[in-house]
């Protein structure tokens, strides 16, 4: 009798544990979409081998390929333990100890919970691997890896997220989200060091990633968001819907449908509450606009 | 005599040359107007479609009039971009005329979804309305995020 107890007791803690393991995966794989790693991460012209990136980012400093993260032991993450990974994402360090390039949004990442970077490593130690080397990066010859270090002890500020004050819970939910989200590696202005420029922070940029124009996301009337509700910024990040019945495209349409579609509504609400009580920063090179693409008529 | 008659055909052959440029590039930035104006109306009822739809305003009788305007207005996407309509102020890529296969059938894609959310509305199912609603706008990212830059 006391046997059978025992084995009882044991086979319930087994499947505690492994619900416990299973809740984890859920939760890692939900930070994962949170942190917006699968657009970089996954090769939009092969969208079957996700997570084994080869996507490319183009780049100021060159032309970048995100490595493959699923769980091939060789290629991707797989051998890879809970130090790795908050290694990698909150110092910005391989497993060999060498540097990674803040194309890898490590800056941003350094804010992520102790918690929540154990649960996105066992989620990626549980996707699919897919066995496939992680392409050479094209950039110059003199941004060798240990000029990062240097770059590093310059301009990277690590440390946890820390709660921003006057602002509630809600707010702070959607602090932490927009930060691992990283919508600042985009969306605030960079000088030439690479450097964000933090006065600035979220207010948009005539020169984003693939040479592209990022518009202003905090809530100045004229330039930015301000006249938005907290229930379009909801409705936008489930659907890509701007208000005026446009829909968003190019890198922002992979922001939503890889990433904040999958948020629940409360954090989608967070994100706006947090957003839209911004300071506003008006960007003045919005005010103006349109460039002209000519062709062949001034050739004559 | 002859060097004047020499220079009217030079003149004539200079004029002929320059003309089909001239009148290409005149009428492909009409048609970019034309296709932006199109564009924009159905950003208007497509923004007047998911107020109603959310709940957000009480315009329902009108509802049915927006997604008949939608299904008109999309019903030849492809043949606002006709080749040599990208040079002036557009927003499209080069990936319109390059991948025209994957435009077309995005274009497509996206006018069914039209007319089923029309059918929708004509059952007046608000789920399927929304669920349908949608898709519309899966159709309007999915072309945008491919096919146009963003803005600048």
């Amino acid at each position: 009798m006391r046997y059978i107890l025992l084995a009882l007791l044991l086979s319930q803690f087994c499947i505690t544990a492994q619900a416990g393991q299973q809740g984890l995966i859920e939760k890692g794989e939900y930070l994962v979409r949170a942190a917006g790693c699968v657009s970089c991460h996954t090769d939009p012209d092969n969208k079957k081998a996700y997570l084994a990136g080869g996507r490319s980012l183009d780049t100021p400093f060159g032309i970048f390929y995100s490595p493959n993260i699923t769980s091939d032991k060789k290629h991707g993450v797989g051998s890879w333990s809970d130090e790795d990974f908050e290694n990698a994402l909150r110092h910005g360090e391989s497993p060999n100890g060498s540097h990674y390039y803040p194309v890898f949004p490590y800056t941003s990442y350094t804010k992520l919970k102790t918690g929540d970077v154990k649960a996105i490593a066992a989620y990626l130690r549980s996707v699919k691997p897919v066995a496939k080397a992680s392409r050479e990066h094209d950039i110059p010859w003199y941004l060798f890896r240990w000029t990062i270090a240097i770059w590093k002890w310059l301009y990277f500020d690590e440390g946890a997220f820390t709660k921003v004050a006057n602002m509630d819970v809600i707010q702070n939910r959607g602090a932490y989200l927009v930060a691992i989200g990283h919508c600042t590696e985009c969306h605030t202005p960079r000088d030439n060091k690479g450097v964000l420029d933090e006065a600035r922070y979220l207010a948009g940029t005539k020169n984003g990633p693939e040479g592209e124009s990022v518009p202003n996301i905090t809530p100045d009337r004229d330039t930015g968001i301000g006249k938005w509700s907290n229930s379009d910024m909801v409705y936008f990040l489930e659907t890509g819907a701007l208000p005026d019945g446009d829909y968003t495209g190019s890198l922002m349409a992979e922001v939503v449908d890889d990433g904040t579609r999958y948020l629940t509504k409360a954090d989608r609400e967070a994100i706006a509450k947090y957003l839209l009580t911004l300071a506003p920063v008006e960007n003045q090179s919005f005010k103006k606009q349109k460039k002209q693409k000519k062709k062949s008529v001034d050739e004559w | 005599m002859r060097s004047k008659l020499k220079r009217m055909i030079q003149l004539g052959m200079a004029a002929v040359l320059v003309m089909p440029a001239v009148v290409l590039a005149d009428e492909s930035e009409n048609i970019i107007k034309y296709r932006q104006g199109v564009m924009k109306a159905i950003g208007g009822h497509m923004s007047a479609t998911s107020l109603i739809v959310r709940g957000k305003v009480s315009y329902k009788d009108d509802l049915k009039d927006h997604v008949r305007a939608l299904k008109v207005l999309t019903s030849d996407i492809p043949g606002l971009f006709p080749e040599d309509s990208d040079f002036g102020e557009t927003r499209a890529k080069a990936e319109v005329w390059e991948k025209r296969d994957e435009f077309v059938k995005a274009a497509e894609t996206s006018q069914q979804s039209v007319i089923d959310l029309l059918s929708a509305v004509e059952s007046g199912k608000p789920d399927a309305i929304t669920a349908s609603f949608k898709q519309v706008g899966e159709g309007c990212k999915g072309c945008h995020k491919d096919f146009r830059e963003k803005d600048d």
